[in-house]
C-alpha cells in the first residue's frame, strides 16, 4: 500500500468545502433514513444532476455520505415505529422496538448509534489497509457459495423467533412462496405475475418490509385504540447507561467483524451480516429468552453489523468495479457521469479520489455520532405522539417512499395488500420477522442454486468440493445438526446425571 | 408580439424544419393551437424504464443535461423502471401525447422481447414515434484473462462451456447462444441478474465466458483480466480495433443493443419537430461527446423512419436465426 496516497487523501478529505460535502451529505442520509420507505438509491438518484457540477472528490464524498448516513437513520424507525427500510434492519426492529415499548427508546437508540460509529469506523480501518487484498473475496463467491449462504441463512431465520416454530416456520415459508413472484430468473417465464408487467421483476424488498412492518402493525394498534394504551413512562437517556455498555461492547466487535467479512459480497451481503450477527448474539447468549422481549445486544450486534457491511460494501466497487447493492449501482453511475470508472484502475488512476471517499468516511461517522445524540432526544418525542396523529401520517410517508422506489402507483397499492397480510399475521400471531427475510433469502437462494446446477451440470457434489462452498456446507451442517445434537444429548446427561444424584440420595 | 421570447424560440425552431411543415404550422398557429405552437412552455420530463445507475440511465442523464439549451427549458430525469422497459412505456403510452413526457427505449425491448415471451400485450413499436436515435452499443465476448482460450477458435473447439448472459431476452444471451448454436458446442447458457453479477461470476471463473457490453468490459480488458475473443457488430469496434468480429470468422451473427428517445405515436407533429431539432442540436455537444467515449458508445444517428425500419428488419433477422440454429431463449430448460 502507498503510504503518502493514504495520507494525501485525509489532505483531501479535510478540505473545507469536502467537509461541508460531507457533513451535507450525512445529514440528508441521516433525515432520509428516518423516513419509512424512502431509500438511499432513490436520494441518490435525485440529487444526481445537482452533482454535475460538482468535482468528483466532492461529489462521492456526499452520495456516499447520504448512503452510510441512512443506515443510522432508518434505525430510528426500526426501533421507534418498528419500520425497517432496508433489510439489513429487520432484526434490529425486534428487540429495538421491544425496548422502545419498555420506555428504553433513548438507551437503544444511543447504544444503536454508537454501535454504529464503531461498526463503520473499524470497517474503514480495515477497508484502508486490506482493501486491494479483499477484492478476491468478492470473486471466491460464486453461485455455489451463494446458494450455501442463503441456506444457512434461511436457517438462522428460525432462530429469530419467540413463538411457536411452526407459526415462525409457516411465516418463513410463505416469504419463500412470495419471493418466487416475477419473471423466473432462468427462463423468463412468468410466475404469478397475473398477466402484468407490474409484477414482472418480482416485489422489491422495501415493499414488502413496509406493507408487512409498517402498515400492518399501524393497522393493528389502531384497532386497540380505543383501549387505554399503555403509556410509555419515559424514554430513557440518549447516552447509554453503564449496564448497557458493558452488556453491548463484545456484541458490538463481533458485530463489526461479521459486518465487515459478510458486507463484502455484493447482493445480500448486508443483510446476512445483521442476521449472522444477532443469531451470534443470541446463541452465545447466558439466557437466549430474552431475546425479542428487549436484549440490548440484540441491537447492538446487527447494528454494528450492518454499518460495518455498509463501509465494506464500497470494497467490490472501487476495486472491481462490481456495485454490491441497488445504491452502490447509483454511485457507480455518478462516478461515470463524472468520467471516472470505477474499476481495477481506480486506485492507482485516481488516488485522491479513492482514498478522499474511504477518509472521508471517518468524519462522516464521527459527524453522524454527534448528530444522533441530539436528534435521538427529538426524535424519541415521535412516541408521545397520539397514535391516532401519528399513524395517519406515518402512513402517507410510507406511501410517498414506496411511490419513489420506481415512480410506480401500482406499488402503493402492493402495500396497501401486504399491510392487510401484515394485520391478519399479526392478528393470528404469525411474525413477520421470519416472512420478510426468508423473502429477501428465498430469491438468492433459489436463483443462485438453480445457477449452480447449470454450471455444474447437474452434479451437487460439486457443493462439497469447491473450497468455499464446502466450508459453507461444513459450517451449515456443524451449526443445524451436530451442536444442536450435543446440546440435546448433554441436557440428557445432565438429567440423568441429576436423577442418579436423587436416586443417590 | 406579445410573447417575445417563446415566438423567437419558435421561429428558429421552424427555420429549421422543412418548408412545408413549417408553412402549415404557421397556418395553425394563428389560430387556435398556440398552446402547441410554443412548446414547450415548461419542463419536459425524461422517463428513463430502467433503474438508476445503468447505462440507459447514464446515457438519459447525460442527453437530457445537453438537451436543456437548445429546447429552452430543463428536463428532470425520472426513473420508471420494470420488465426491460415495458412498465414505463406502458404509463408513457397511457398518459397525454402532449410530449411534456418522452422517454428512453431499447431495441432489445422490440426486437428480442417477443422472441423470448408471447405477450399480446407487449408494447410495439408503431405506438410509439422515435424523436432522436442516439446510440448503438456493440457486444462483446470475453473469457476470463487466464482463460486456455486463446482465441475464439480455441473457446469453440472446447468439449463443454458454460456461458453467462445478462438475463433472459438480453442480447448477451442471443448472442452467445446464437454463437454456440451456429458452432453446434455443447454450451449451457447461465443467465445473472444484470451485467455486474455477470462480470463477477467471469471474474470469479465460475463461467467460462460471457458476451457484454464494452462499457461492462472495457476496464477489465485493459487490466488484463478478461480476453475479448470477437465482437459481434458488423465492423470491428473503434475501442477494440485489435479484435475480430465474428463476421470475419465466418458466423454471421449481428446483435447489438441501440438506444432512442420516444415519444406515443399520436404526439403532434409540430411537438415532435421541436424535440427531434433540440436533441439533433444536443447530440453535437461536447460534454455528450465525451460521455459517449469514455463508456466506449457509438453514435447511431439516423432518422426515425430508418430506426423504425431497422427495428423491423432486426426482429426478423433474429427470428430467423434462431429458427435456424436451434437455439433455446426461453422456455424449455
Amino acid at each position: 500500500m502507498d503510504f503518502s496516497s493514504v495520507l494525501s487523501g485525509f489532505a483531501v478529505a479535510f478540505e473545507w468545502q469536502n467537509i461541508l460535502f460531507c457533513l451535507l451529505g450525512v445529514t440528508v442520509g441521516m433525515l432520509i433514513g428516518v423516513l419509512p420507505g424512502l431509500g438511499p438509491a432513490a436520494t441518490i438518484a435525485i440529487l444526481l444532476p445537482i452533482t454535475y457540477n460538482l468535482e468528483p472528490t466532492a461529489a462521492v464524498i456526499m452520495l456516499a455520505g447520504i448512503f452510510y448516513g441512512a443506515q443510522y437513520g432508518g434505525t430510528i424507525t426500526s426501533v421507534l415505529l418498528k419500520l425497517p427500510g432496508e433489510a439489513s434492519t429487520v432484526v434490529t426492529a425486534l428487540d429495538g422496538h421491544a425496548l422502545a415499548r419498555q420506555g428504553q427508546a433513548g438507551p437503544a437508540l444511543g447504544i444503536a448509534a454508537i454501535a454504529s460509529f464503531i461498526g463503520g469506523t473499524a470497517s474503514i480501518i480495515l477497508l484502508s489497509f486490506i482493501a486491494p487484498a479483499l477484492a478476491g473475496v468478492a470473486l471466491a463467491f460464486g453461485p455455489a457459495e451463494y446458494t450455501v449462504l442463503a441456506l444457512i441463512g434461511i436457517f438462522l431465520v428460525g432462530t429469530l423467533g419467540n413463538g411457536s416454530i411452526i407459526k415462525s416456520a409457516a411465516a418463513a415459508a410463505a416469504g419463500l412462496l412470495l419471493a418466487t413472484v416475477g419473471l423466473d430468473p432462468l427462463l423468463g417465464t412468468p410466475r404469478f405475475t397475473f398477466g402484468t408487467d407490474q409484477l414482472a421483476d418480482g416485489i422489491d424488498f422495501t415493499i414488502v418490509a413496509m406493507g408487512l412492518f409498517g402498515v400492518g402493525e399501524i393497522l393493528y394498534n389502531l384497532e386497540h385504540r380505543d383501549r387505554p394504551q399503555t403509556a410509555v413512562p419515559s424514554f430513557g437517556r440518549a447516552i447509554p447507561g453503564r449496564l448497557h455498555w458493558l452488556k453491548s461492547r463484545l456484541a458490538i466487535l463481533r458485530g463489526s467483524v461479521t459486518g465487515f467479512i459478510l458486507g463484502i459480497l455484493p447482493g445480500g451481503g448486508a443483510t446476512m451480516a445483521s442476521l449472522v450477527a444477532y443469531a451470534v448474539e443470541k446463541r452465545t447468549a447466558k439466557d437466549p429468552s430474552r431475546f425479542g422481549k428487549g436484549a440490548i445486544e440484540g441491537v447492538a450486534g446487527p447494528e454494528s453489523a450492518n454499518n460495518a457491511a455498509a463501509t465494506s460494501s464500497f470494497i467490490p466497487l472501487l476495486t472491481l468495479g462490481i456495485p454490491a447493492n441497488a445504491t452502490m449501482a447509483v454511485l457507480f453511475g455518478a462516478l461515470m457521469l463524472q468520467g471516472i470508472t470505477p474499476g481495477p484502475g481506480l486506485m492507482t488512476d485516481h488516488p485522491d479520489v479513492f482514498w478522499g471517499v474511504v477518509n472521508s468516511m471517518y468524519l462522516g461517522n464521527l459527524l453522524l455520532l454527534v448528530l444522533s445524540i441530539p436528534l435521538i432526544g427529538l426524535f424519541v418525542r415521535m412516541l408521545k405522539v397520539r397514535p391516532g396523529i401519528l399513524a395517519p401520517i406515518t402512513v402517507v410517508i410510507t406511501m410517498i417512499g414506496t411511490y419513489s422506489i420506481r415512480n410506480n402507483a401500482f406499488d402503493m397499492l402492493l402495500v396497501i395488500g401486504l399491510g392487510l397480510l401484515g394485520y391478519g399475521m399479526r392478528k393470528l400471531g404469525f411474525e413477520p420477522g421470519p416472512f420478510v427475510l426468508a423473502f429477501v433469502l428465498g430469491s438468492l437462494l433459489e436463483a443462485s442454486f438453480r445457477r449452480s446446477m447449470r454450471i455444474f451440470g447437474g452434479d451437487v457434489s460439486e457443493f462439497v468440493q469447491r473450497p468455499v462452498s464446502g466450508t459453507l456446507v461444513a459450517i451449515l451442517v456443524l451449526t443445524v445438526v451436530v451442536v444442536p445434537l450435543l446440546r440435546k444429548v448433554r441436557t440428557r446427561q445432565t438429567e440423568n446425571a441429576e436423577q442418579a444424584g436423587v436416586t443417590a440420595d | 408580439m406579445q410573447h417575445p421570447l417563446p415566438r423567437r424560440g419558435l421561429l428558429a425552431g421552424l427555420a429549421a424544419l422543412p418548408p412545408l411543415a413549417a408553412l402549415s404550422a404557421c397556418q395553425v398557429q394563428g389560430g387556435a393551437d398556440e398552446a402547441n405552437a410554443t412548446f414547450p412552455t415548461r419542463a419536459v420530463d425524461f422517463w428513463v424504464p430502467f433503474d438508476a445507475g445503468g447505462s440507459g440511465d447514464l446515457i438519459s442523464r447525460a442527453i437530457a443535461k445537453a438537451a436543456e439549451k437548445p429546447l429552452g427549458q430543463s428536463l428532470p430525469v425520472t426513473n420508471k423502471p420494470g420488465a426491460n422497459g415495458a412498465v414505463g412505456l406502458k404509463e408513457l403510452l397511457a398518459g397525454k401525447s402532449d410530449g411534456y413526457t418522452i422517454s428512453l427505449a431499447v431495441k432489445s425491448l422490440f426486437a428480442i422481447g417477443p422472441l423470448v415471451v408471447d405477450d399480446p400485450d407487449a408494447v410495439v413499436i408503431e405506438d410509439l414515434r422515435i424523436i432522436t436515435t442516439l446510440t448503438n452499443e456493440g457486444y462483446v465476448l470475453v473469457v476470463h484473462g487466464d482463460s486456455p482460450y486463446q482465441t475464439l477458435d480455441d473457446l469453440l473447439k472446447a468439449d463443454k462451456v458454460n456461458f453467462g448472459t445478462t438475463g433472459v431476452g438480453t442480447g448477451s444471451q442471443l448472442s452467445a447462444g446464437l454463437l454456440f448454436g451456429i458452432a453446434g458446442v455443447e454450451a449451457t447458457d447461465v443467465p445473472f441478474d444484470g451485467g455486474g453479477p455477470t462480470v463477477t461470476a467471469l471474474l470469479g471463473q465460475d463461467i467460462d465466458a460471457a458476451s457484454l457490453s464494452l462499457a461492462e468490459t472495457m476496464p477489465h480488458i485493459e487490466a488484463g483480466d478478461m480476453r475479448p475473443l470477437c465482437v459481434f457488430s458488423e465492423e470491428r469496434s473503434v475501442f477494440l480495433d485489435n479484435v475480430p468480429t465474428a463476421l470475419e470468422l465466418n458466423y454471421n451473427i449481428l446483435v447489438d443493443q441501440r438506444r432512442f428517445i420516444v415519444v406515443p405515436a399520436d404526439t403532434p407533429d409540430e411537438v415532435v419537430g421541436v424535440l427531434t431539432l433540440a436533441f439533433e442540436e444536443a447530440r453535437e455537444g461536447s460534454e455528450y461527446g465525451q460521455f459517449l467515449a469514455d463508456n466506449f458508445m457509438e453514435r447511431w444517428e439516423v432518422d426515425g423512419m430508418e430506426a423504425e425500419l431497422h427495428l423491423a428488419e432486426a426482429t426478423e433477422q433474429f427470428a430467423a436465426q434462431i429458427a435456424e440454429s436451434g437455439v433455446e431463449l426461453g422456455s424449455a430448460e
